[in-house]
């Protein structure tokens, strides 16, 4: 899907990473248009975050090229990662720190000279201004998301790279978290993300690409997706009833438990 | 959204000002480290220096020496690499690694800030270890002191370097920093008291605390610039340069 230029935001391209003689992604490509929400789905262990760590610009693919708003990771890893908020799944900031000094330290990181005010209304935006003066091991699962979030919006990216970003969080936070996220896509911005839920897929997600194994096994919406798969005989053995995106994913990357 | 042609590499300079205050702001918080760093070096100051007035084993300027070079091993050894195997252990190098600033200006403004802490406790110790030893240091004893100690603190969190570059979880920094910690201080000061004989002391002379400590008895005029003060500048730069070396070749950002 292109923007109304023509152009993805995110090119990714043949893209083939190694470690060793283990082969993590083989030959993925796909593209993300502007304004678009894009999920990568895949069970654990099929490529997801070595395809993400390849957008980030931090391994050196075997082969392919990603771009990002025409900029090659591999050879101007900086100017991509400019381009890019990145919110991971397992990450942190510095404990002695409070949440306006982390994101104070995270504007100067993106370039930013922000006000002690500017970050307090990016704060109370997030519905963290209470929070301001706490240190991130202090605040819940919940704030900690939407502060990950916060950081990784605080330069207005045109790409977002969200790592199962609703991952161990209750309902509320998570309806909180996915407003957010809608504003940023409100605003122009695209979003690549990871998820291990269906249904939020199904939900919030534009375009899918299911992979496994480091291969593209299906790419479309989610409503296309259950479409073409609907008399897969292994989606129909993994359906109770009406077909599912999760039957789709269920079917095409098998039942047996991953880690 | 920002228009993507203003979504730059921020300038080095912003970016090591804004990691430095950040820095500096972990390291005032962390009362461990600075235990460690000042107030246990003048203590050791005072418990060392506990003959003055009668007759003291050893010279009132290896006595400060020695209480600087364990401040800068402590430092060296147990603050700043704990802090980065914790770091790293956490997650918090893995979130910088995505921004887009060079990971080398990370590493800059941790020792930089480290250094600083390194040079205030330096003066510190002397300042008092001259009160109490009741010692006049003239402009050239300062600057002395605060050039081998910056060579000091970079022995030291080369060292440091070194163990979080060839270990993967704090406990193992800590427990290697340890024995470290206790072997080089022994061998240091036992071997450079002359206790154990001159072969002993010989050798003591080409370890980080012997060397470094002889160093700090010629800069504070306590003895006169020798042949042990060019073993200890040699075995000083030697030891920055290869455990330096082995710190950056082996280091690694993320443990996952």
């Amino acid at each position: 899907m292109a923007d109304a230029a023509g152009a993805p935001i995110l090119e990714v391209d043949g893209l083939v990473v190694r470690y060793g003689s283990y082969t993590a992604v083989d030959g993925l490509s796909l593209s993300v248009g502007r304004g678009e929400i894009f999920g990568l789905l895949g069970p654990n262990g099929a490529g997801k975050t070595s395809t993400l760590s390849a957008i980030e610009g931090l391994l050196n693919p075997a082969a392919g090229a990603v771009k990002v708003v025409g900029h090659v990771a591999t050879s101007e890893p900086l100017a991509v990662r400019a381009l890019i908020g990145v919110q991971l799944q397992a990450s942190s900031f510095q404990a002695e720190l409070t949440l306006t000094e982390i994101l104070r330290l995270y504007s100067g990181l993106y370039g930013l000279t922000l006000s002690t005010n500017e970050l307090s209304q990016r704060l109370r935006r997030a519905g963290l201004a209470d929070e301001a003066g706490k240190r991130y091991k202090q605040t819940s699962g919940g704030q900690q998301q939407r502060f990950s979030l916060l950081v990784a919006m605080l330069h207005d990216p045109p790409l977002l790279l969200l790592d199962e970003p609703t991952s161990g969080l209750d309902p509320q936070a998570r309806r909180q978290l996915w407003s957010q996220i809608e504003r940023a896509r409100g605003e122009g911005g695209s979003i690549l993300l990871t998820t291990h839920s269906m249904e939020e897929a199904s939900a919030v997600c534009d375009r899918v690409a299911i992979i496994d194994h480091g291969t593209l096994v299906a790419l479309g919406t989610p409503a296309e997706l259950v479409d073409q798969h609907r008399t897969d005989p292994r989606v129909l053995r993994a359906a109770h009833g009406e077909v599912t995106l999760e039957d789709v994913f269920i079917g095409l990357t098998g039942d047996e438990i991953r880690d | 959204m920002t228009d993507v042609t203003l979504l730059k590499p921020p300038p080095v300079g912003l970016a090591m000002r804004t990691l430095l205050r950040a820095d500096a702001t972990v390291l005032l918080r962390n009362r461990q480290a600075l235990l460690l760093s000042i107030v246990l070096p003048v203590a050791m100051l005072f418990i060392t220096g506990a003959g003055s007035g009668r007759r003291q084993v050893l010279d009132p300027g290896y006595l400060i020496g020695l209480a600087i070079t364990y401040g800068l091993m402590a430092s060296g050894l147990f603050g700043y690499p704990m802090a980065v195997a914790r770091d790293r252990e956490s997650g918090v190098f893995q979130r910088m690694r995505v921004t887009p600033v060079p990971m080398w200006t990370v590493s800059v403004s941790r020792i930089v800030v480290q250094l600083v802490l390194s040079l205030i406790m330096s003066l510190v110790v002397l300042g008092l270890g001259g009160v109490r030893h009741h010692l006049t240091f003239g402009l050239s004893n300062w600057l002395l002191v605060l050039v081998i100690s910056l060579l000091g603190a970079a022995v030291f969190l080369a060292i440091g370097q070194a163990i979080v570059g060839l270990t993967t979880t704090s406990g193992q920094v800590n427990a290697f920093s340890r024995v470290l910690f206790a072997l080089l201080l022994v061998v240091g000061l036992v071997g450079s008291s002359g206790l154990l004989g001159t072969t002993f002391k010989t050798i003591a002379g080409w370890t980080p605390v012997g060397g470094l400590s002889n160093l700090f008895s010629a800069a504070t005029g306590s003895v006169a610039w020798g042949s042990d003060q060019v073993i200890g500048l040699v075995a000083s730069v030697g030891y920055a340069v290869v455990f330096g070396f082995i710190g950056v070749q082996w280091f690694r950002w993320t443990v996952r």
